[in-house]
């Protein structure tokens, strides 16, 4: 593993994981905490958190990191895609503005309601061919699909730190993702 | 394939991203349950988010950010939370079978609603709706967004059918009219934002009666 913990030790953070797992290695947890908790605090930021209430995010995130090591599945999903799932559906449960402690619906990356085996065994190899995507589409496209994972209202968001007209970034988001879609899916368009 | 009758890009990628009301959310998740396709497009959506993760600038965490977690993991006991029952519905898609539902209250002829116990958002909430055959729900427009799933049967617009899986978003410009063209009832789990804006004499009727 780098020391600067880039972006080319995914198989490093998944072997971490597997760790965590299977001896609940402190060292691998303190490890993936010491990569993944400073961008998931940066995440919380771009979207308008506090600086507090973002280390608290990343602290929470990382304690369900933790608590699901077991569930783990390289062979399902890479270490970064499985942790932006569970920071996903802590997410859309902190936009739960009802008191009420009442469940949002979480996306399953490994359980056994996964519908398309094949699809997803596809994916768990498919980070190098999603960078390869994005690395295709126009920088202005990605940056408005990076804006779009990071903001809560991202429409309006966006269209105020670029300045741009609302209707405009909604078609570049739209013509960003359909783009995507044809480099990723090309066959599956039909059966949509 | 119709655009229509699917989530849109934007919507999708607000679900993918964590960041689409609690209540859509559950009226998208039920339509991701129901549309294998878009459940796998979704999943595909997290590596793309778990790669613009990887290459966020991180933040600098507090000194005694690591120490706390080691700490807290020592001391974790899990999760205590037990997912809550099964509702009472079982032919429901499964995003839904955990949320306690109301009772069925009569809206109008052949139109009954419960609610769903789902996270509310300001005045968006969740309600499941089922439509006798043949019955159209009065003429109405919206103040905010309304989403709509087919969970059986099928209803149609002026302009479009809805089948099972098929997702309706209708905003305030919409005025609205959906008849069941099933020969079952046909069933619907929604989102709705803002009071429902009956449209002309017999709306105005019914208004005071129409408690969606």
């Amino acid at each position: 593993m780098t020391a600067d913990g880039s972006s080319h030790d995914a198989f490093a953070h998944d072997r971490l994981i597997e760790a965590v797992a299977l001896r609940r290695d402190r060292e691998a947890f303190a490890e993936l905490f010491n990569h993944f908790a400073p961008r998931l605090k940066a995440w919380l930021i771009k979207s308008g958190a506090t600086p507090g209430a973002a280390e608290d995010f990343a602290q929470d995130a990382m304690l369900t990191v933790w608590r699901k090591a077991d569930l783990f599945d390289a062979s399902k999903a890479r270490a970064a895609t499985w942790i932006f799932t569970i920071a996903r559906n802590r997410r859309l449960d902190m936009l739960r503005r009802d008191a009420r402690p009442l469940p949002t619906p979480e996306i399953d990356l490994i359980g056994e309601d996964v519908r398309r085996p094949d699809d997803i065994l596809s994916m768990a190899q498919d980070a190098e061919r999603v960078r390869e995507a994005l690395s295709r589409l126009k920088p202005d496209q990605v940056e408005v699909l990076r804006l779009a994972f990071f903001f809560d209202s991202p429409h309006s968001e966006i269209a105020r730190r670029l300045d741009l007209p609302l209707g405009t970034v909604k078609s570049r988001i739209r013509n960003a993702m359909i783009k995507l879609r044809l480099l990723l899916e090309p066959s599956e368009e039909a059966s949509r | 394939m119709s655009a229509s009758r699917n989530p849109s890009e934007e919507r999708l990628l607000a679900y993918a991203a964590g960041t689409l009301s609690p209540p859509e959310a559950v009226v998208v998740a039920a339509h991701l349950a129901l549309r294998p396709a878009n459940d796998a497009w979704v999943r595909r959506l997290q590596v793309v988010g778990g790669d613009f993760l990887e290459e966020t600038t991180p933040s600098r965490m507090s000194s005694d950010a690591l120490a706390r977690a080691m700490a807290r993991i020592e001391t974790d006991a899990g999760e205590a939370k037990t997912p809550p029952p099964l509702n009472d519905m079982p032919e429901l898609p499964e995003p839904l079978r955990r949320y306690a539902l109301g009772p069925w209250r009569w809206i109008g002829p052949g139109i009954r609603a419960r609610d769903v116990h789902a996270p509310r958002d300001g005045d968006c909430r969740v309600i499941l709706l089922k439509i006798d055959p043949g019955r159209e729900t009065p003429r109405h427009t919206h103040c905010g967004v309304e989403l709509t799933c087919v969970l059986s049967g099928a209803y149609a617009t002026a302009v479009e059918r809805f089948d099972v899986g098929d997702l309706e978003e209708a905003d305030p410009d919409t005025l609205h009219q959906p008849r069941v063209v099933s020969e079952e009832p046909c069933l619907c789990v929604v989102a709705l934002d803002g009071e429902i804006q009956l449209d002309g004499w017999l709306g105005r009727l019914m208004q005071p009666f129409v408690r969606l």
